[in-house]
């Protein structure tokens, strides 16, 4: 059974609550706008929450998120629903959007949970931790990660085995079998969309054996390896917890190649794969680690320092494109590349490789609009209306697009993209009124 | 109906018709691998290698059972060999 709540009003929604969106929604909030922030997710903060640290000034990620995540959280003016996704749009006049939301139960009360984990310890069950992409397990009970807004449990009902266990442990009773779906008719003024990017699914290149050979892994999973709440405690090989000595990246997996449908640069490879090899020669001071490249794309303010910085660090880069990656029995992996520099096919032996994988858009998203048409670029990002003048415009007026949902960006750029969608939106907002 | 708080989960479970078979199976085999994992371990420290040829598991599945015993406080890690290149785990006691 749904319940359906209707006739909700806010000044503002705001679709997505990473960093572009967080920020949307604080700068609206700041204006005294009322927000109404969606992310289908457990916590507010998107991907960059799940960061290591940052490129290029090796700052930690959740220590800059982490305050803009609680002000957020906070803030009187914020209204947040995660675990919630947004159905349909419908435009009713200039100033007047119905917005359909749906909100999965959580099956806890957040306002109760003090996140004791008691009820993660008492539960039996062990399934593969998403927010560690699949290398560790977690309970069905669980706290999604450990800086995770709001810091409250979740029960992962299609895992759970509803024994109990974990209400029986509960100190506050917090935990509740009984909610159900809720979908909510909400009115709001403007729109902004701030759904983010997807990365490249790596197995759709079989070539390069992700999926298939245990110790080729995504530039994610190594971002987790790498982050202070790692799944293991070191840097460790996937198949069978060697400790790595020759590593090697791979670039452009899933960009700047239209055989697989993405002729685009992603924007942020070069410098995420720069910033882990220097953080993994931090790490791992013995190893070994070389990046195969197309071209090195350090076109930001600081970046090609960054760059150089790698270089002078020993990581070794070499001028390749890979064609294929086969696997040893020892685990170790052979990447068959040309070398284009000497135009030669050359041989390689790595014992971990990780793929650097590309930013692709986030889809649907023109589906949320009944009455109205969302215009999309070439590469399905959301469509700049006037990409030099009002950035965040989009076809709809009234609705405005910040960070990744435009096109491949830097937490920076993203961040600058949420200031002109608020901007733009607060301006919209006081010609409406 | 009124569900008393506290017990709910014997509430979701009655209105779906027991536990969920998925859930169950899941369960049935973590558990399995648990007691075998940590009573290997009751004999000796292992690594993840000699862990897999004593229970007769692929490396890379003990990698993960392993590393998730070791986030719910029953493993720990203990050294690493000579040549730096594998730990051992040994029972939290």
């Amino acid at each position: 059974m749904e319940n359906t709540v209707k006739n909700i009003t806010y000044d503002a929604l705001v679709i997505g609550a990473g960093i572009a969106g967080g920020e949307t929604a604080l700068n609206l909030a700041n204006t005294g706008y009322k927000v109404l922030l969606v992310d289908k997710e457990l916590s507010v903060g998107g991907k960059m929450i799940m960061l290591s640290k940052v490129f290029p000034t090796l700052d930690c990620a959740a220590c800059i998120t982490t305050p803009k995540v609680s002000e957020i959280s906070r803030h009187p003016n914020i209204t947040i629903f995660t675990g919630s996704e947004v159905g349909k749009i419908r435009k009713l006049s200039d100033n007047e959007f119905v917005a359909q939301v749906t909100r999965q139960p959580r099956y806890v009360h957040v306002e109760d949970c003090t996140a004791c984990q008691l009820c993660e310890k008492a539960c039996p069950v062990n399934v593969r931790d998403q927010y560690q992409f699949g290398l560790i397990g977690r309970k069905a009970a669980f706290i999604p990660f450990s800086i995770c807004s709001p810091k409250a449990a979740a029960i992962d009902i299609e895992n759970c085995t509803l024994c109990g266990a974990c209400e029986k442990a509960c100190p506050t009773n917090c935990i509740d079998f009984t909610m159900e779906v809720e979908t909510m008719e909400l009115h709001v003024k403007t729109v902004v969309i701030a759904t983010g990017f997807n990365l490249f699914n790596a197995e759709k290149m079989p070539r390069y054996g992700y999926g298939v050979y245990k110790n080729v892994i995504t530039a994610q999973q190594m971002e987790r390896e790498l982050a202070p709440t790692r799944p293991f405690n070191t840097v460790l090989r996937p198949s069978d917890g060697k400790v790595p000595d020759k590593i090697a990246y791979v670039l452009c997996v899933g960009s700047r190649d239209a055989s697989i449908g993405n002729p685009v640069c992603s924007q942020i490879c070069c410098m995420y794969s720069i910033k882990q090899a220097q953080l993994l020669m931090g790490t791992l001071p013995m190893a070994d680690v070389t990046i195969y490249y197309i071209n090195i794309r350090s076109f930001g303010k600081g970046f090609e320092e960054f760059y150089e910085q790698a270089k002078g660090m020993g990581v070794n880069f070499v001028k390749g494109k890979i064609g294929r990656i086969s696997e040893k029995e020892n685990g170790n992996l052979i990447l068959r590349y040309e070398d284009i520099n000497e135009g030669k096919l050359q041989e390689a032996e790595h014992d971990m490789v990780i793929l650097s994988t590309g930013v692709l858009p986030n889809t649907g998203i023109d589906k949320f609009f009944e009455n109205q048409k969302l215009q999309l670029d070439p590469y399905d990002f959301v469509a700049q209306s006037d990409m030099l003048v009002s950035p965040s415009k989009t076809s709809i007026d009234g609705v405005f697009v910040a960070g990744t949902a435009t096109g491949p960006m830097d937490i920076p750029d993203s961040i600058l993209s949420a200031g002109a969608a608020s901007s733009e939106a607060i301006s919209y907002l006081i010609q409406q009124s | 109906m009124e569900v008393e708080k506290g017990k709910t989960a014997k509430y979701l479970r009655e209105k779906l018709g027991g536990m969920p078979e998925k859930a169950k199976e899941n369960l049935k085999e973590f558990n399995g691998i648990k007691k075998l994992m940590l009573d290997a371990l009751k004999e000796e420290d292992l690594t993840v290698k000699q862990m897999s040829e004593k229970i007769n598991m692929p490396t890379d599945q003990v990698m993960y059972y392993l590393m998730s015993l070791v986030k719910y406080g029953f493993v720990k890690t203990g050294d690493i060999d000579d040549m730096d290149e594998y730990y051992t785990y040994k029972l939290n006691k």
